[in-house]
């Protein structure tokens, strides 16, 4: 077993590449014609590891040029069921081809006895499941031979059984393990409307310097609640929530994830660009007013856009 | 009161099983039933039950969006609500085991024979049929547009002798009962195709740069393709397709050209 401390040592070390995209297939044609002026790419690693045909055709070219990062949703580090080696191999095997700036999952669970709900689900918060979780947290990192970077989940409940805050239990799994972190500084604010926390603390209170990558996104207000839904542009108070982790982070890595209603890909980077208005607090950014309460049905972690789109001549 | 002593593994089955199950499963503790507000906390704006709701609701919402982004042409057939209520039994039935979505719908076709309405009486209704072959073809055509393959050898021309053809890298075939291929290249080409009627039918499906090549058939030309997919040689298939298909060896010559120049403009074969 690797020390933490050199993974904790290698998480410091990882570079800042700016601000980048979700690498989405709807672009893909686009991305190759017109060699886009995009930082870098974060690719959702269980489209490209099975992948023998365009998708991975199309990772290659873009692996070339750009630098890319790996994002996974499959890995279940908060689950109970074993760690699922097959996936674990494909994962080191399409890292060994793509040679990504650092690889990233999230902090949850994803199903037990062998289901996957393909959904991002909540983990308890008490000293057993942090032991649980950062066992298995130095079995990835070995097997992988690297630190990985957790994602903290938009969260739509908490269980009685917690009895640890979630940004201390993020603290707690980089000081046991050394891995890093990347803040999704939407997920922050949609978890703390939904479960009564404040999302400025929550961000004061992370170890910043463990932090390698930030994500933001729109969401969907649906009135007592929030869906952190991916499908349109970031609101006034998530791009708040950004200018102050990008003044604690120092600035890092920073990643616009659109999901569902993906626009086309101008719309996107034009949306990403805008990163540069909140850098500072004085900040001349234009903020988009939320649009009220919307009732229409919103899904969280939209995920269709994982299942390819057959193209036919 | 039932939660408190929950393990981590007990937790993640009640919760698994709650959203996993159209009928949620109960638990109990020493005879008492766990309840949602044993194990999840309320909060300023919503009660326990809502908390979790929004992960039931969400959970079959978006496998329903996978499925019908897999089988896009089934949901035309059916129609949005008949599609969404197989797709939601077929999900009780065999929930997702894999890290991957891409295999979401492997079992759906065979779920569909399992189920077809009218499995009980002797009568068989024919439009379950057509509903089975088109999941299955849609299936494999989300396989076939993923799976690996050297795609290096030139593609054949017209000038390419007969011995040095071979079938391209990714090329299958597929017999069904109802003209499946043809609804299919109708629906995406939004034409709004009407069910159709039985009809025996044959096609190709090929990948070149990356992309699917569909082409209905007829029965010959399925069969000489088969053979050479079977490894023969473009001469041992004309053979059997006169031992096979009583046809004359004069007319599997004078067809012979104009099948190789159609197979080689649909690139169907290369060149060794
Ligand atoms: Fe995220």
């Amino acid at each position: 077993m690797k020390d933490k401390e050199a993974y904790s040592n290698a998480v410091k070390c990882l570079p800042n590449p700016g601000l980048g995209l979700g690498l989405r297939s709807k672009h893909f044609n686009y991305i190759i014609e017109h060699e886009p002026a995009v930082d870098w790419f974060e690719v959702i690693s269980e489209n490209f590891m099975d992948s023998g045909g365009r998708p991975r055709h199309v990772l290659r070219q873009v692996a070339e040029k750009y630098p890319v990062v790996m994002h996974g949703v499959s890995l279940s580090i908060g689950s109970t069921d074993p760690l699922n080696l097959e996936y674990l191999s494909k994962l080191k095997m399409l890292a060994a081809e793509v040679k990504p700036l650092w690889i990233s999952d999230h902090l949850c669970w994803t199903g037990v006895n062998s289901l996957n709900t393909h959904d991002l689900l909540p983990v308890v918060l008490n000293e057993e499941s942090l032991k649980h979780i950062c066992s298995r947290i130095n079995q990835v990192q070995d097997f992988l031979e690297r630190p990985v970077v957790f994602e903290n989940p938009s969260t739509y409940l908490t269980f009685k059984q917690s009895t640890i805050a979630e940004w201390d239990f993020l603290r707690y799994m980089t000081e046991e393990t050394g891995c890093g972190l990347l803040l999704d500084v939407n997920n922050v604010y949609v978890s703390g409307f939904n479960n009564d926390f404040d999302p400025v603390h929550y961000i004061n209170q992370l170890p910043h310097d463990s932090i390698v990558q930030m994500h933001i996104a729109g969401h969907q207000h649906c009135g007592d609640y929030i869906i952190d839904t991916h499908d349109r542009k970031v609101v006034n108070d998530v791009w708040k929530l950004f200018t102050l982790a990008w003044q604690l982070t120092g600035s890092v890595a920073t990643l616009l994830e659109w999901d569902s209603n993906i626009p086309e890909f101008e719309e996107y980077h034009a949306e990403l660009l805008k990163a540069k208005q909140f850098m500072s607090s004085i900040g001349s950014g234009e903020y988009i007013t939320e649009h009220g309460e919307q009732f229409e049905a919103a899904v969280s972690n939209p995920v269709d856009f994982l299942v390819n789109n057959v193209l036919i001549n | 009161m039932g939660g408190d002593d929950f393990s981590l593994v007990e937790l993640q089955n009640w919760m698994q099983g709650m959203l996993v199950k159209y009928v949620p499963v109960t638990n109990s503790r020493g005879g008492e039933a766990v309840t949602v507000e044993d194990l999840v906390n309320s909060s300023k704006r919503l009660n326990a039950i809502r908390h979790l709701d929004i992960y039931r609701h969400s959970y079959i919402a978006r496998l329903r969006a996978c499925m019908q982004n897999q089988f896009s042409a089934l949901t035309y057939a059916l129609g949005a609500d008949l599609f969404e209520a197989f797709a939601d039994q077929f999900l009780d039935t065999y929930p997702s085991e894999s890290y991957t979505l891409n295999t979401l719908g492997e079992k759906f076709a065979t779920f569909l024979e399992e189920t077809r309405p009218d499995k009980e009486l002797n009568e068989k209704e024919t439009w379950p049929d057509f509903m089975i072959e088109l999941a299955g073809f849609e299936y494999a055509l989300s396989v076939i547009f993923d799976e690996p393959a050297e795609e290096h050898r030139p593609i054949a021309t017209e000038e390419t002798p007969d011995g040095n053809l071979r079938l391209a890298p990714v090329f299958h075939l597929f017999k069904h009962q109802y003209p499946v291929c043809k609804y299919y290249l109708d629906f995406s080409q939004q034409q709004e195709p009407e069910l159709p009627f039985p009809e025996e039918s044959y096609c190709v499906v090929t990948r070149r740069n990356y992309k699917l090549g569909l082409f209905t058939i007829r029965a010959a030309q399925y069969y000489f393709l088969l053979r050479m997919q079977q490894g023969k040689s473009v001469e041992l298939a004309k053979q059997d397709l006169i031992s096979g298909f009583k046809f004359k060896a004069d007319d599997v010559d004078a067809i012979w050209p104009q099948w190789k120049k159609n197979f080689i403009t649909s690139g169907f074969f290369d060149a060794v």
